[in-house]
């Protein structure tokens, strides 16, 4: 049995191709702002550090083609930033033709993949660009001639016509051009699901049924247009198909004592059912963002009816869900982002008063992770008011009066509560975050959420793509089979001692601590287990799970357990066996939830109790602030630094690191040098500055490896300077071991 | 709402007696899908008492649920039967401590107070068997308390 080696790598890479589809659909965005006469110095410094932070990604994640793309774009942009050249259809079209190398180079990566040539072309065709026209009187730059296409590469008028806001370039692969004229649409298949809101904003034209990765976008003989209801009957047939086959197989075995997994014929047929299936139900896929034009006029309507100003972002277009679980999503959705406008975000007068931009922003971000997909609403509103939250529960509920701010915060999604003071519309009448919460149990999703008073909210929504066939690690604990799907397993350790660190159980995995527990005492159905162990990965967690004995692999179609069981976060859903069993299919990250809460709960016991034995000295674990705007830089460090057994916290600029810092000081910050509104550099200083802090350790962790910037991160008082594109996991961990130890 | 369109136990109608340990239920037989003998039940780790687990119905995955526990009274000790009934959010399995039995329904007797039941009627081998109201006893809300 080999678990999934490299699984997190791709992952990290996965999760990189999102966010980069989101930052490049922002630079062309701004390039088109850029071209229509906007070259504001803003626009400029945003453009380059899009570029920059593709790079600096796309090095961590290990896609050297893709960094030296999007190195060039920089170094271009640079030039543009810098003043020493000015803007001209050439520069466009050599930025465009720069994101079309990068779209194509990025899903070949992930496939392990190069190609030199895209790469090489498109490198040197922005090094030329570098030698444009100098810098002349902005008004001229942008005059009408501009803006003529010319006789640009194809991908101009394509992303010319797709400049409405929300409208994208459809992922992954749009290096070719589209081949009708950019001024009509594409048909656009699969249309009733973004039908309904009246809204006529054109859509990524490759989603619906042909939506997948494919080589180049289809042309409109390729498509075809299919009634959903059809594609569901399949679906459904197939289903059936597969179910009376597993009836067969146990009649086999019943009657005529044949054991069909040993027929070659019942293999075939159940691995063609299985790949049948796959297909039917990638057929029903659709991009989670199709639901994007709905939201954004419901942000816009509301805005306008409070007299707010408010921005809608989409992130992550090539996120798919089944189309039965994107339905139920569109409701709790609406509720979350008309809640974001009329609840967080804060009139334009309070918002120049906090000093924040009169324009609020509102983010949809949608990204796969694992067979799961994560939709974030988030803010940059006013926060939830944690003590008001608080205080209106305790009026019905004494408890609530107890309960820390984490706690306190999740009260928002009870029945009834509200704290808004005026009921308007919208919202403040108390219902809504548990209508949420309720739909989306239905379809076996969870919510999380976030807040920073002042900063703003994020709720995180994570739903299944589909109740499809996953692969399982199947084992037993406490005698009972369940299935564990392969996705989430880390690795599986053979039967070893664990250790008591600081009251938890550890075993090693990679040189590295990871918890360990008995699955059986962790489900309530036994005691200890002395087998071996499997490391399951939750979306930010390792834990380990000892368990009695490892069964086999196999293919489980997951089931839902229905409206009437209530929803167990531990338990995935269930899969009937060829015997006519039902196998359970178990949940990372609720079992890892359920472990971390029991062993917390033991060890306060152990607190409360007095303990009569002398600990080991207990090592608090040290807490690490990680500061990057990048959000795959962010988690690939959240992972890295979790798995080493460290706490994290996160933020995305230096301004929120600083926030971060006066609320609880951290152990060491790493900061990336190039964000929004206060960068790495800057950060450091403002640390430096502060006495109470002076001895804060402060790594910078960049893609520039100048050594001017080295200098200047030394000069502005950092300990450490590592150079992304020599990112090593190792070499990082033991930098900040070394400091924290000088620390400690 | 749900309960108008789910048909209750009235007078002369057919209805499925549910011995529970010393009690009896009954619900109209027009709410039942049919009663499974034995059911081979998979344990559901970490759900509430009342669910005493998941089975196979010709490959639908059905709760069974503890009708003991679900009225607020003591909990069964065995499942020989699963009484199929369909609700507004899905089919549940009951369980039922004897093979369940199909009647015709004398008048009332009286009205019963247990949160989740109508009335109370007497049946055969002059025992009273309490009506189950379906859609308020098997709602989420309730199993998941």
């Amino acid at each position: 049995m080999s678990p999934q080696e490299s699984l997190s790598e791709n992952d990290f890479q996965r999760l990189f191709a999102m966010e980069a589809e989101g930052r490049l659909d922002t630079l062309v965005d701004e390039l088109l702002e850029l071209e229509k006469g906007g070259a504001t110095p803003e626009v400029v410094a945003s453009l380059f550090r899009e570029a920059h932070t593709i790079k600096g990604g796309a090095a961590v994640v290990g896609m050297p083609h893709v960094a030296r793309v999007a190195h060039a774009l920089e170094d271009l942009l640079e030039e543009v930033r810098r003043e020493r050249r000015g803007v001209d259809t050439a520069l466009i079209d050599a930025v465009l033709a720069g994101v079309d190398a990068i779209r194509t180079l990025i899903p070949l990566a992930v496939a392990g993949q190069e190609h030199e040539k895209v790469a090489f072309d498109a490198e040197q065709r922005l090094r030329i660009a570098v030698g444009g026209p100098p810098v002349v009187d902005d008004k001229a730059a942008a005059g009408p001639d501009v803006t003529a296409p010319a006789a640009a590469p194809g991908a101009t008028p394509s992303v010319r016509a797709s400049a409405a806001p929300d409208v994208t370039v459809p992922a992954p692969s749009a290096a070719a051009p589209p081949p009708v004229a950019p001024a009509a649409p594409p048909p656009a298949p699969a249309r009733e699901h973004h039908a309904g809101d009246g809204s006529v904003e054109a859509h990524g034209a490759a989603d619906g049924a042909a939506g997948h990765a494919e080589p180049a976008r289809a042309t409109a003989t390729e498509m075809l247009q299919i009634p959903v209801h059809r594609i569901d009957e399949l679906v459904r047939l197939i289903g059936e198909a597969s179910a009376a086959t597993l009836r067969l197989g146990s009649a086999l075995l019943e009657r005529l004592e044949r054991d069909p997994s040993g027929l070659t014929e019942y293999r075939d047929l159940v691995r063609s059912l299985n790949e049948l299936q796959e297909l039917a139900l990638h057929a029903r896929m659709i991009p989670v963002m199709s639901l994007a034009p709905r939201l954004r006029r419901a942000v816009r309507d509301l805005a306008r009816e409070t007299g707010k100003e408010v921005r809608f972002e989409t992130r992550g277009d090539d996120a798919e869900i089944d189309r039965g679980v994107l339905e139920r999503l569109a409701d709790p959705l609406l509720h979350l982002v008309r809640n974001a406008v009329d609840h967080g975000v804060e009139s334009a007068d309070e918002r120049r008063q906090k000093g924040k931009p009169a324009e609020g922003t509102i983010r949809l971000h949608a990204m796969q992770l694992g067979s799961e997909v994560v939709i974030a609403v988030s803010d940059d509103g006013r926060g939830i008011d944690v003590a008001r939250v608080r205080e209106t529960a305790g009026r019905t509920d004494r408890s609530a009066i107890e309960m820390d701010d984490e706690a306190a915060l999740y009260l928002i999604f009870r029945s009834g509560l509200t704290t808004a003071t005026k009921v308007t519309g919208v919202s403040g009448r108390g219902v809504g975050l548990d209508a949420v919460r309720a739909s989306l149990n239905a379809v076996r999703g969870r919510i999380e959420v976030r807040s920073d008073p002042g900063m703003g909210t994020e709720f995180r929504i994570a739903v299944p793509i589909t109740m499809a066939t996953l692969r399982c690690l199947v084992i037993k604990a406490g005698g009972q089979a369940f299935a564990i799907p392969l996705h989430s397993v880390r690795a599986v350790l053979p039967s070893q001692p664990s250790a008591t660190v600081g009251g938890r159980a550890m075993t090693m995995l990679d040189g590295r601590p990871v918890p360990i527990s008995s699955l059986s005492a962790v489900l309530g159905t036994g005691n200890g287990a002395v087998g071996p162990a499997v490391v399951l990965a939750g979306l930010t967690r390792s834990h380990a799970f000892t368990v009695d004995d490892l069964v086999d692999q196999r293919d489980v179609v997951v089931k839902g357990l229905g409206e009437l069981v209530p929803r167990l976060p531990a338990v995935a859903g269930a899969g009937v066996q060829p015997d006519g069993s039902i196998l359970l299919v178990l949940e990372a990250a609720g079992l890892i939830e359920r472990a971390r809460r029991m062993d917390n709960g033991d060890r306060s016991q152990e607190a409360a109790g007095g303990g009569g034995h002398e600990e080991p000295v207990p090592h608090r674990a040290a807490s690490i602030l990680v500061v990057d705007d990048a959000l795959t830089v962010r988690e690939l460090q959240r992972s890295i630094f979790e798995n080493a057994g460290y706490r994290v916290r996160v933020a995305v600029n230096g301004e929120e690191a600083l926030a971060e810092i006066s609320h609880e000081r951290p152990d060491l910050v790493l900061t990336d040098v190039q964000m929004p509104r206060m960068d790495g550099f800057e950060l450091t200083e403002a640390i430096r500055k502060q006495p109470s802090l002076a001895s804060l350790p402060v790594i910078i962790l960049t893609s520039r490896g100048s050594d001017e910037d080295r200098r200047r991160g030394l000069e502005c008082g950092a300990d450490g300077y590592i150079v992304k594109s020599g990112f090593d996991q190792s070499a990082l961990l033991s930098a900040v071991e070394r400091l924290l130890g000088e620390d400690r | 709402m749900a309960g108008a369109s789910t048909p209750r136990v009235v007078l002369g109608q057919l209805a499925l007696l549910i011995p529970v340990g010393s009690d009896t239920y009954a619900v109209s037989l027009e709410t039942v899908r049919e009663v499974v003998v034995d059911p081979r039940v998979t344990k559901l780790p970490t759900s509430p008492a009342v669910v005493r687990g998941v089975f196979n119905l010709r490959g639908d995955i059905v709760p069974l649920l503890d009708t003991g526990l679900l009225l607020g009274l003591r909990p069964v000790m065995e499942e020989p039967y699963a009484v199929l009934v369909e609700t507004p959010h899905g089919t549940a399995g009951l369980v039922a401590t004897d093979m369940p039995l199909t009647v015709r329904l004398n008048e009332s007797v009286g009205h019963s107070d247990i949160e989740g039941t109508t009335e109370t009627y007497l049946v055969a081998d002059a025992r009273l068997a309490v009506a189950l109201d379906i859609p308020v006893l098997l709602s989420p809300g309730r199993i998941s308390q």
